[in-house]
């Protein structure tokens, strides 16, 4: 009996249930999505963020003081200590490893020589990696290098490949204001010692490098005479903003607390690791970058957090109005089988299962509704395709599907208990 | 005249008769008003607040001496502050290169600590010196490291000595670190350096940027004024997206709140069937019907609008105070749109049953069939 009027329920009265559904529908939909964007926006303003540049630098422990001013040199540093390139790998290696997104190293180096039309050059060089595959073994490696972590740089033509490097030939590109000094263009050729440099393109970096030659690193540690040398590497990675905690020094902790720290992906911790990781290395957090993406990324993420809540809030206040309405329509239903002498428990059952099951029902489907709805406003406006993992984010389904069944049946639990609670005749009575 | 009071006693009667049926009614609408409100009210305010935010980044505008190496104009400070706006942050920096006491070089430079600590808030400074002290210094981590002792500095530039009080490290992993800063009046009079940088913040969009830029340029025309590209570019791109997530979220819950406001209201003007057919019995014409509905919706909408103005004020308040910490004050520019968006749904979930019901025949409505 409890079934059939369960199932003639939802056959015969199908436009009520199909507005209290969609209220339903559209809520846990409108929840679902702004969930599921609050959960991922930090990687996604990450990934914007890293226009910056890069948020942490790796110095050797044991290096000179650099003499530079707006970016040029004054007195280029000569010898004094170099990472090695091979141990970069090992970055692959760290506790925190897949939250680094972006590993570019450097070699600064003085180049001197001809063009080939006859005239003199003398300019400052840096090695770097354009695209370059950083694996530790296993894995898939990680496409990394310069262009990456420095989004604004501009290039006319195309960037200098490392397999091109041989101790003869190199390729190699410009800065836009030596290009245009040195009246060069993509396709020439500069002689250097025993290399020939071709020149693949013209870079606009809009800052002092500009007036820098652009060498992939294999060939300026040829150049310079340092095989596997490295002056300094670039990291970015995926942090957590500093908070109090975040700037304790660890070995002053317990080893419980120590622990804590050194597994929450700060900026700080991440630079320890790689300490830890690459021998004779000095690694900080570029505080520039790094302290103001953490007030940036903040204030975002709080916002849509906030939003979402408040989301929540309006979608439970609109689906349990629309409960209530849906089980007053009924009254007349609820006197007449309480003449009937159905008891109150089987007829709030009843109302409950009902209720519930739509709940469920309408739940799950806003439930997908709203990780397609975010997956696709997500890919929308940050165009970042597959970068923020999968579309699906299991754990907010139970979420979702309680909450909506919380807030449907707490919309009709005082038109149930109204109607309950009204002597049938009176209902009958004026129902009719 | 007893037309239009016999419309006021029905519409009066059924609000108040039917309070479960209009309070509910009531509530939606003015969830759907405090959500258009407040969301609207945080969007009309959200790129102001979030370029605020950026100025965390620092300077974004870096003017420096022609490349024919002409320094600066002399009073360039005052014409750069006076081009660029009231609410613009500038620092100016002279260099120069010193030997440490262990015979070290290091770039030593001259600025001004007040301008820096406003410009500059990503710097770690153990205690920023005293506006007092002439002789006071930043030490670079790095550069302290090359340096003999850190309170009581000793440099050398080009034969002249100069003992400056070391207030403390200064910490930022970029090139600062390998840096001492002094005052710049002490710097000048030690080596003569004159400032050779100085960086602008303008707060804004890229374009308002671009417009201080081109009003710098012309105010200082023989200076080299330069965007600092990766800020320019990052702030107005996350800027964009960011609005564009906003807008997205306001249209989404909108559209729910909007969808299940509708569901409400015209669930209760559908069951209300038996009154319109006893009305449509009694002679009432359908014009004056569909008046009657609208109007009652109509009052619950202002109704809504009203409180939910004043909900929705406070909780876009309460949410810039805690995300953002400044408040949003109320916009009363929201009111109009919030106004006609909950006008529309209530007309919407009047008009909707409306349609349905005149097909109804009233006397077998009245049957009960």
């Amino acid at each position: 009996m409890f079934f059939r009027l369960l199932m003639e329920s939802f056959r015969r009265q199908r436009r009520r249930k199909l507005l209290a559904g969609l209220a339903i529908l559209l809520g846990t939909t409108a929840v679902t999505a702004m969930l599921a964007l609050a959960t991922t926006i930090g990687d996604r303003i990450h990934n914007e963020l890293s226009a910056y540049g890069a948020n942490i630098v790796v110095h050797p422990a044991a290096d000179q003081l650099e003499v530079k001013v707006g970016g040029i040199d004054v007195k280029p540093v000569s010898g004094g200590a170099y990472l090695h390139e091979s141990d970069l790998a090992k970055l692959r290696g760290i506790f925190w490893a897949n939250n680094i997104t972006g590993v570019s190293p450097e070699l600064p180096l003085h180049i001197t020589g001809k063009t080939a039309s006859g005239a003199d050059i003398d300019a400052t060089a840096t090695g770097l990696w354009f695209d370059h595959p950083l694996s530790s073994g296993g894995g898939t490696p990680l496409k990394t290098g310069a262009v990456l972590l420095h989004p604004w740089w501009k290039i006319n033509g195309a960037w200098p490949r490392e397999q091109a490097t041989t101790p003869q030939n190199a390729e190699a590109a410009l800065g836009s204001a030596l290009a245009s000094r040195l009246s060069l263009k993509a396709g020439d050729t500069l002689q250097t010692g025993s290399s020939t440099l071709h020149i693949t393109g013209i870079v606009s970096t809009g800052d002092a490098s500009d007036q820098q030659i652009f060498l992939p690193l294999n060939a300026a540690q040829q150049i310079a005479g340092t095989p596997g040398a490295v002056r300094r590497v670039e990291v970015s990675a995926r942090t957590k903003p500093e908070d109090a905690f975040a700037r304790k020094d660890p070995d002053t902790l317990s080893p419980k607390m120590r622990e804590i720290w050194y597994c929450r992906p700060y900026a700080n911790s991440i630079a320890y690791q790689i300490r830890e990781a690459i021998p004779g290395s000095r690694a900080e957090q570029v505080r520039r970058v790094e302290q103001s993406e953490g007030t940036v990324l903040k204030r975002i993420s709080g916002l849509m957090w906030l939003i979402s809540a408040a989301a929540l809030l309006a979608a439970g206040f609109a689906v349990s109005a629309a409960m209530a309405t849906a089980i007053l329509e009924r009254q007349a239903e609820i006197g007449l089988m309480r003449s009937l002498g159905a008891s109150k428990t089987s007829v709030a059952l009843l109302f409950y299962t009902e209720t519930g099951l739509l709940a469920i029902f309408a739940g799950g489907l806003g439930y997908f509704a709203g990780s397609g709805l975010a997956a696709w406003l997500g890919s929308r406006i940050f165009s970042d395709g597959a970068a923020s993992g999968s579309v699906l984010i299991p754990v907010l389904f139970p979420v979702v599907v309680t909450l909506a069944l919380l807030v449907a049946l707490a919309g009709s639990t005082p038109s149930i208990r109204r109607a309950l609670t009204t002597d049938p005749s009176t209902i009958l009575r004026a129902s009719v | 005249m007893s037309r239009t009071l016999s419309m006021s006693a029905i519409l009066r009667r059924s609000l108040v008769h039917r309070r479960a049926r209009s309070l509910s009614a009531l509530i939606a609408l003015t969830v759907s008003a405090a959500v258009a409100t407040a969301l609207l009210t945080l969007y009309a305010d959200l790129d102001a607040k979030l370029h605020h935010e950026f100025r965390a980044f620092g300077a974004n505008i870096v003017i420096t001496a022609p490349e024919n190496g002409k320094p600066l104009p002399a009073d360039v400070l005052s014409r750069v502050r006076e081009a660029a706006g009231s609410d613009a942050q500038t620092a100016e920096f002279a260099y120069a290169v010193a030997t440490t006491d262990r015979g070290t070089p290091v770039v030593v430079s001259g600025t001004d600590f007040a301008a820096v600590r406003k410009l500059d808030s990503w710097w770690q400074v153990d205690a920023w010196p005293s506006p007092t002290d002439t002789n006071a210094a930043l030490l670079g981590q790095r550069a302290a490291q090359f340096v003999a002792d850190e309170h009581n500095v000793q440099l050398t530039f080009d034969g002249h000595p100069i003992t400056l009080h070391g207030a403390g490290r200064l910490r930022t992993g970029g090139d600062e670190d390998s840096r001492i800063y002094l005052p710049l009046a002490a710097l000048t009079a030690w080596t003569g350096a004159q400032p050779s940088v100085i960086e602008v913040q303008i707060p804004g969009s890229s374009a308002q940027i671009e417009a201080a830029i081109a009003r710098l340029q012309q105010a200082l025309p023989t200076v080299k004024v330069q965007p600092v590209r990766q800020l320019v570019e990052g702030e107005s791109r996350i800027v964009d997206k960011t609005h564009a997530l906003m807008y997205g979220a306001v249209l989404l819950i909108a559209l729910t709140v909007a969808v299940s406001v509708l569901a409400t209201l015209s669930a209760s003007v559908l069951e209300r069937r038996r009154d319109f057919a006893l009305m449509k019995a009694l002679g009432g014409s359908q014009s004056s019907l569909m008046a009657m509905f609208l109007l009652e919706a109509l009052i619950l909408a202002l109704g809504g609008v009203a409180a939910g103005y004043l909900l929705g004020s406070a909780a876009a308040w309460a949410i810039s105070q805690l995300n953002f910490h400044t408040a949003t004050l109320p916009h009363l520019g929201v009111l109009p749109i919030v106004l006609l968006l909950n006008i529309l749904i209530a007309a919407l979930a009047a008009l909707f049953p409306v349609r349905v019901l005149r097909t109804l025949e009233p006397a077998a409505l009245l049957k009960g069939e």
